[in-house]
């Protein structure tokens, strides 16, 4: 026997990074068997390209599975031109991969071709991922950069042409000023309704994954917490300025939360760590700005789902944060939630009468700028 | 919780060293031949002109000198006494009453300034003005050992008693003892009733939790987040094992010549709390303990996890201030990457945060690292304790701190 110095015998709480990415793997494992199975059920009444549910379920299957390999692949090659491939001897090394494929395949419509699934992926992979120096190391969440460089470059609406969500639906009535049917919940809830990403239309199932990602601590309830706070804020401002109180208004809060990426963002991608701010203050600035930023790429912009871009630039703010945030301390979460509280109620406000049309359009620079200096 | 007492209290030789990394020049006083008794004074030890006693821990004969490793991991002079196994003491006087300055000058008399190295606590130090006195009443404070609560319990009377002399020692304005929620309730009880006649602030806390719940306390008290040097917050702060040497130096007129270690860890046969004699070689008790475990690599820890020292051999001795040592097979605990989870930064009981100071460091920007206020960090190792990649936070924030000196 003899003694060594190399490093203590550090006592840790037991808590494991690799344990949350196989949690978060789970999760995905789980949100991915229920797209499967879920698009087997709904009824894309324009989309052509299939004749039945066994098909779209198919479709679904193979989107992700094909994903999965390519990220794996992509990772592998990597690591063989490194000449470092010690990464893969064991599961370990695939989880990682594996999730960021799931996730792109996750956030892509269903009629989105292979060969543009492929893309994503190698794009989200190699560009926002291995570029950066791997897991741990990149800016930008890798998925969500595969599916922008889908959507942008193929374009949402010849991606998804076909489909016509109820954010659409809504902002529809908003922009023509006509009222709007609101659906019954129940569909809303389980996720029968034409979403684009494939992945994100249950929010019972999203939700439960939520609850389990959150007692396993892959989720920072501070930050998804906080963001999805500010979503159901802001939403039912607007939905009262525009629609007063009643039906409506909740229609319109419901439609902003429970449809689109709200929920699957608060799930998969908010307080994703690598790629979010390190410091409790620095963590709910970066929370209610991606808020604010997807409420008002939706209700303001032409995109219709505003979370990847909000996201992404979420991602492109956290190093800033991180660099000139310099305590974490009572004074400072107070005068943070001061800051975001002003932000929120000041934008909400802004927005609402934006689109009841009692600010006129050429005020939007004056309203960007003050958005600007509250931010 | 260990529950494993036993004693070793007759060992044939002490070894006491001579410096520590305070007082760094030594000065003997005795040679080779000379007898001594329990309390007398071996020598000085020196930082420019204060000095403090080495005092001899047993009573016989003083054998020579010796080069041994320190509990930092030093190689110093040590002074061999071969013990007459009859306990003389030095006559000292026991005061019923004793004033601010008689306290002073028997704790200076001992040698017990440099009683606390480990974490956050204080050396017995009366250079600045002190206005809290706060005691852990936790035997020791590492994560995974529950405080040793019999010794608590039975030394509840002495243990107030020597909280009160140091708050005399100190002129200090308050008095705080911190326990343990989950302290057992025999000793909770004993040490409440200990206390509750006399002008001290129980505070209970969930110490089991390590999330710096003492920090908190304190930095309650000052107002202030705490400095990496309590003392100048004015804040004396000690485990309960230093009130109760206290107690003995000044009431009892006795010289501490003997502690309880908690020796740990899966190195060894048994895990046990041993009172032992000052100055007692490990490689004896560890012996008398039946000896290591088969493994091939060994990590010897001195003192608390996350501020205490790894040594390279056995043959050392245990000194007053050292309250655990742990034998730990080295496992290699595989380091994952940084995920910017920030658990550390909460953790962080000062306010400061070792995530970003850790990337300003590997960014190499000295201007950042001052930013972050990098001196303020205490060395309390909760962000290690607490990184679920393993990694070592504190080391990264000690290079930054290091770096921008
Ligand atoms: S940086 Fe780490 S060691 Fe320093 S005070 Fe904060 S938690 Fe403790
Ligand atoms: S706890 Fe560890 S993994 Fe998390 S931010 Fe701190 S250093 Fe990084």
């Amino acid at each position: 026997m003899k003694f060594v110095t190399k490093k203590p015998p550090i006592v840790t709480n037991g808590e494991h990074t690799y344990k949350r990415s196989l949690n978060l793997h789970i999760a995905l494992i789980i949100a991915a068997l229920a797209a499967v199975i879920l698009n087997g059920f709904y009824t894309y009444p324009d989309v052509t390209l299939f004749t039945s549910g066994l098909e779209q379920s198919f479709k679904v299957f193979s989107m992700i599975a094909i994903a999965s390999v390519i990220s794996v692949v992509i990772e592998l090659f990597y690591a063989l031109s490194e000449g470092n491939t010690s990464k893969f001897s064991s599961y370990k090394g695939f989880v990682d991969p594996i999730n960021t494929g799931i996730l792109i395949a996750l956030l892509l419509p269903i009629n989105a071709p292979i060969f543009v699934l492929a893309l994503a992926v190698f794009v989200g992979v190699y560009i926002g991922k291995i570029v950066f120096g791997g897991y741990g190391f990149y800016i930008f969440n890798p998925a969500l950069v595969g599916a922008l460089f889908a959507f942008s470059a193929f374009g949402a609406g010849h991606l998804a042409s076909d489909i016509v969500t109820p954010l659409e639906t809504l902002k529809l009535a908003i922009t023509t000023n006509t009222t709007f049917e609101l659906q019954s919940v129940l569909p809303l809830i389980i996720g029968n309704y034409q979403s684009i990403s494939i992945g994100s239309t249950s929010v019972a199932v999203l939700g439960l994954l939520f609850a389990y990602l959150c007692v396993t601590k892959v989720i920072d309830l501070r930050i998804s917490g906080t963001y999805l706070l500010t979503v159901l804020v802001m939403s039912l401002g607007i939905g009262f300025i525009i629609f007063g109180f009643g039906e409506m208004a909740l229609g319109y809060v419901l439609i902003n939360i429970v449809t689109g990426l709200a929920v699957f963002g608060a799930v998969f991608f908010i307080s994703e760590t690598v790629s979010t701010p390190t410091s409790r203050e620095t963590k709910l600035i970066y929370a209610v700005t991606v808020a604010i930023l997807m409420m008002v790429f939706r209700t303001l912009s032409s995109n219709v789902e505003g979370l990847i871009y909000a996201v992404l630039f979420g991602n492109m703010i956290t190093p800033f944060l991180n660099r000139t945030v310099k305590h974490s301390n009572k004074k400072a979460l107070l005068k943070t939630l001061v800051g975001i509280t002003i932000a929120v109620v000041g934008v909400t406000f802004i927005i609402g009468f934006m689109l009841k049309g009692q600010i006129e359009e050429s005020s939007i620079n004056a309203i960007v700028v003050t958005l600007g200096g509250i931010l | 919780m260990i529950n494993e007492y036993k004693s070793y209290l007759e060992p044939k030789f002490v070894y006491l060293p001579l410096t520590d990394p305070t007082y760094k020049i030594a000065n003997v006083k005795v040679e080779e031949g000379d007898a001594v008794l329990v309390g007398t004074v071996l020598g000085y030890k020196y930082k420019g002109q204060i000095k403090l006693p080495v005092i001899s821990s047993v009573s016989g004969t003083v054998k020579g000198f010796e080069e041994l490793q320190d509990r930092f991991g030093k190689t110093v002079d040590h002074c061999v006494i071969e013990n007459n196994m009859e306990d003389n003491q030095i006559e000292l006087k026991a005061f019923e009453n004793a004033s601010t300055s008689q306290v002073r000058a028997r704790l200076l008399e001992l040698g017990l300034e440099q009683i606390n190295v480990d974490g956050i606590f204080t050396p017995l130090k009366f250079d600045r003005p002190i206005k809290h006195v706060v005691v852990n009443a936790s035997f020791t404070n590492e994560p995974f050992l529950k405080t040793d609560y019999l010794f608590v319990n039975e030394y509840a009377e002495h243990i107030a008693q020597g909280i009160e002399l140091l708050k005399v020692a100190a002129n200090a304005e308050t008095v705080t003892v911190i326990a343990d929620k989950d302290m057992e309730p025999f000793a909770f009880n004993s040490l409440g009733e200990a206390i509750v006649d006399k002008d001290m602030r129980l505070e209970t806390v969930k110490l089991q939790k390590v999330n710096g719940s003492d920090v908190k306390v304190i930095s309650k008290l000052i107002k202030k987040p705490v400095s990496p040097d309590l003392l100048s917050d004015g804040v004396l702060y000690v485990k309960v094992d230093t009130a109760k040497i206290v107690y003995d130096a000044v009431v009892l007129g006795k010289v501490s010549n003997s502690r309880q270690v908690a020796i740990t860890g899966d190195g060894i046969k048994e895990n046990v709390i041993y009172e032992v004699v000052v100055g007692t070689k490990l490689s004896e008790i560890v012996s008398d303990l039946g000896g290591y475990n088969e493994v091939d690599e060994m990590v010897l820890h001195y003192g608390s996890f996350t501020t205490g020292n790894q040594l390279t051999t056995d043959e050392t001795s245990i000194t007053l201030n050292v309250d655990t040592i742990n034998f730990q097979e080295y496992i290699e605990l595989e380091e994952d990457v940084c995920t910017k989870c920030g658990e550390c930064n909460d953790v962080c009981p000062v306010g400061i945060l070792p995530q970003n100071i850790m990337d300003a460091e590997m960014r190499n920007v000295n201007e950042r690292i001052v930013d972050l206020d990098t001196g303020a960090c205490i060395e309390c190792g909760l962000c290690t304790y607490t990184c679920p990649s393993n990694i070592n936070v504190l080391e990264w924030v000690r290079r930054a701190k290091r770096r921008v000196g």
